[in-house]
């Protein structure tokens, strides 16, 4: 099946936004006082730099304070930020995060983790197979890739920062560690909040793992007593490659949420347990299965149910 | 022909794999095997091009972000035909499809090095510029004075972003740009030299007197006048004709194989979780008379021959789904800038 549509047209009397002449510019005290909302958009000149400081997203040039990213203006006392409407993840220590194994080094990986630089991931922050407490040994350097190879997708925990900015992951847990069982969704990262448990168990048989990169991980669900290494360190289970037996209506509930949080995030709706939850019971009750949430008419119904319930 | 910097884990690759061959099979985004993605398609997006056309797959229907897409461009060059010069009698075409444009951000690879890049486009370029100038499919008025002066059609395509599907994504958009190409109408003119005059002219300083062509000035058939040295542009109401024999330009379908079953339109995480993938250029004359233009194989894997032919035999039913449905989507485009042009003659104050 194939269908052909139309880019939207851009509207032939374009208004442009009437851009008052300020004079006291150079003198404005009261900038931003009253409280309204402000874009700006690079290289906008926002304010005197003399009246003013410069913080993240802005720069001085000229003694003006200038906006170096498309976003939203705030201002705390004399301090000017611009919040980008677009970016990379910024990581806090203690964040869970989805990556992918770029690079295998001595006795660390390098991790995509949608961040400004790729992540660490120490061989001495990971669980070894023969015991949570072992000792790393040379053995263990040599095969590496025997725990994780390149395009290996694992949940992690950020630890640290090196100096240069750099994250430091560690899996040190058992509920850390590779993905297997599902397939991979990228939203923009602000859409996920902090939230209490980022692992999400969906009653359709689901499990997610929401990355505060923005990384989110639908996988088919796994009993708590069923997880490797309860009981002991089972290396094999832990970093196996193979994925258990699906079944069919998992695929498609998998499938399904998946174009869900596509949909949420094309509408900027941030993410979590009960917003996926409440998409989730009205999408089943509509028609169509999963490829229907590809419509923009039945994504713009989810949106409105949600909002309104919510 | 190189892969992309798609890179997944073995287990999404089997989770990819093992959804294709599950009855029924399920792909990521709910998608049944032989569906396409949504496809927006716009012609004449480049003003100062004879011919142009913006291609998208799977493009977020909201927010506009994602999905393969495509610019293609056509423009005409007048070009000499003589020794050495590198034109043909009745025009020639060249193809080029390049990923990044220089010093411009974003382009569709943001991670290859330009090795690596330079492959991939000269991969690209390969299959579009050895299918597209094909001499069956060479249209019969690129030519302007026979054995003097003929048009050269550069095809230009860019990718802009790649999100799985390129071939499919560029082919449609040669065609469409294509489709929409425009010859510039031609008139020939020759040198009429006056015999009795020409002496005592030339004596007097005076060169040979040009002359149009007046008893020729309905603008067509002017082209084999043996005597024409030289042409000119008439003004006209329109840009051109149309490419002769447009409805030919081929569509490729492309085949990824998870064996012994197929699917089309794969994202680039099915791209990277397939081992061969055979790509199939078919040309329609009519609906019903078909040619295969082209067919590559690429990838690591392998099938049999024996499964070729079936292969061949259903991917020229993909490719009459979406002959058909780009050419109506073609001709409701020149249908949708007509009307745009006239209402902005009727507007024009």
């Amino acid at each position: 099946m194939i269908s052909f549509t139309s880019f939207p047209q851009p509207q032939d009397a374009y208004k442009r936004p009437e851009i008052e002449e300020d004079e006291d510019m150079e003198v404005d005290e009261d900038f931003m006082e009253n409280g309204t909302l402000k874009l700006a958009w690079p290289g906008e000149s926002l304010t005197s730099s003399h009246a003013y400081m410069r913080g993240h997203g802005t720069y001085v040039d000229n003694e003006e304070v200038i906006a170096s990213v498309a976003g939203i203006v705030e201002r705390v006392n004399k301090l000017i930020t611009v919040r980008p409407v677009r970016t990379r993840y910024n990581p806090e220590v203690g964040d869970l995060v989805i990556g992918r194994i770029t690079e295998v080094q001595a006795r660390r990986w390098k991790v995509e983790a949608n961040s400004r630089q790729d992540a660490v991931l120490m061989l001495s922050s990971v669980n070894l197979p023969g015991g949570v407490q072992r000792r790393k040994l040379e053995s263990d350097e040599l095969q590496m890739r025997t725990f994780f190879e390149e395009g290996d997708l694992l949940v992690a925990e950020v630890q640290a920062f090196f100096g240069d900015g750099t994250m430091s992951l560690h899996t040190r847990s058992l509920s850390y560690g590779k993905l297997r069982n599902g397939q991979l969704v990228t939203v923009p990262p602000n859409l996920i909040r902090r939230l209490k448990s980022h692992f999400i168990s969906l009653p359709c048989g689901v499990d997610l793992i929401l990355g505060l990169n923005g990384y989110i991980w639908i996988s088919k669900h796994v009993k708590e007593s069923d997880r490797e290494g309860e009981e002991g360190f089972d290396a094999e289970g832990v970093y196996s490659n193979k994925n258990d037996a699906i079944d069919d209506s998992t695929r498609t509930a998998i499938s399904q949420v998946a174009n869900i949080i596509s949909v949420l995030a094309s509408h900027a709706v941030p993410l979590n347990d009960t917003v996926l939850l409440e998409a989730y019971e009205w999408s089943v009750e509509q028609e169509g299965g999963p490829k229907a949430l590809l419509q923009d008419d039945v994504g713009d119904a989810l949106v409105v149910t949600v909002a309104s319930r919510s | 022909m190189a892969l992309t910097s798609t890179s997944v884990s073995k287990a999404e690759k089997s989770y990819i794999q093992a959804g294709i061959l599950a009855n029924p099979p399920s792909r990521s985004d709910g998608r049944s095997l032989h569906d396409f993605r949504a496809i927006a398609l716009e012609t004449g997006v480049a003003p100062l091009a004879n011919g142009s056309a913006r291609l998208n797959i799977g493009r977020n229907p909201h927010d506009g972000t994602g999905g393969t897409e495509v610019l293609a461009a056509v423009k005409l060059e007048v070009e000499n035909v003589e020794e050495g010069t590198g034109g043909v009698d009745g025009g020639r075409i060249i193809c080029n499809v390049s990923c990044d444009v220089k010093d411009s951000s974003p382009s569709a690879y943001p991670n290859l090095s330009s090795g690596a890049l330079d492959d991939l486009q000269h991969d690209y370029t390969d299959v579009i510029n050895q299918t597209l100038s094909h001499p069956s499919l060479h249209p019969s008025n690129l030519g302007i004075l026979p054995r003097k002066k003929s048009w050269l059609l550069s095809l230009d395509i860019v990718i802009l972003a790649d999100a799985g599907n390129v071939y499919d994504a560029l082919f449609m958009a040669a065609r469409a740009a294509l489709w929409d190409t425009k010859v510039p109408r031609t008139r020939s003119i020759e040198y009429k030299a006056k015999k009795s005059v020409t002496t005592a002219k030339n004596a007097s300083g005076g060169a040979g007197d040009m002359d149009v062509d007046e008893d020729t000035s309905s603008g067509f058939d002017t082209r084999k006048i043996a005597g024409a040295i030289d042409f000119e542009l008439p003004d006209y109401w329109d840009e051109g004709e149309v490419l002769e024999g447009r409805d030919r330009w081929p569509v490729c379908v492309s085949m990824n194989m998870v064996l012994p079953t197929h699917f089309l339109d794969a994202s680039p995480q099915e791209e990277a979780s397939t081992s061969i993938r055979v790509l199939l250029m078919f040309s329609f004359l009519s609906p019903n008379q078909t040619t295969l233009q082209g067919m590559r194989m690429s990838g690591p894997g392998e099938i049999k021959l024996s499964g070729l032919k079936e292969l061949i035999e259903e991917g020229e039913k993909y490719a009459k789904e979406i002959y058909s449905a780009l050419t109506s989507k073609l001709k409701d485009e020149d249908i949708r800038r007509n009307q745009k042009a006239r209402d902005r003659f009727v507007n024009r104050i």
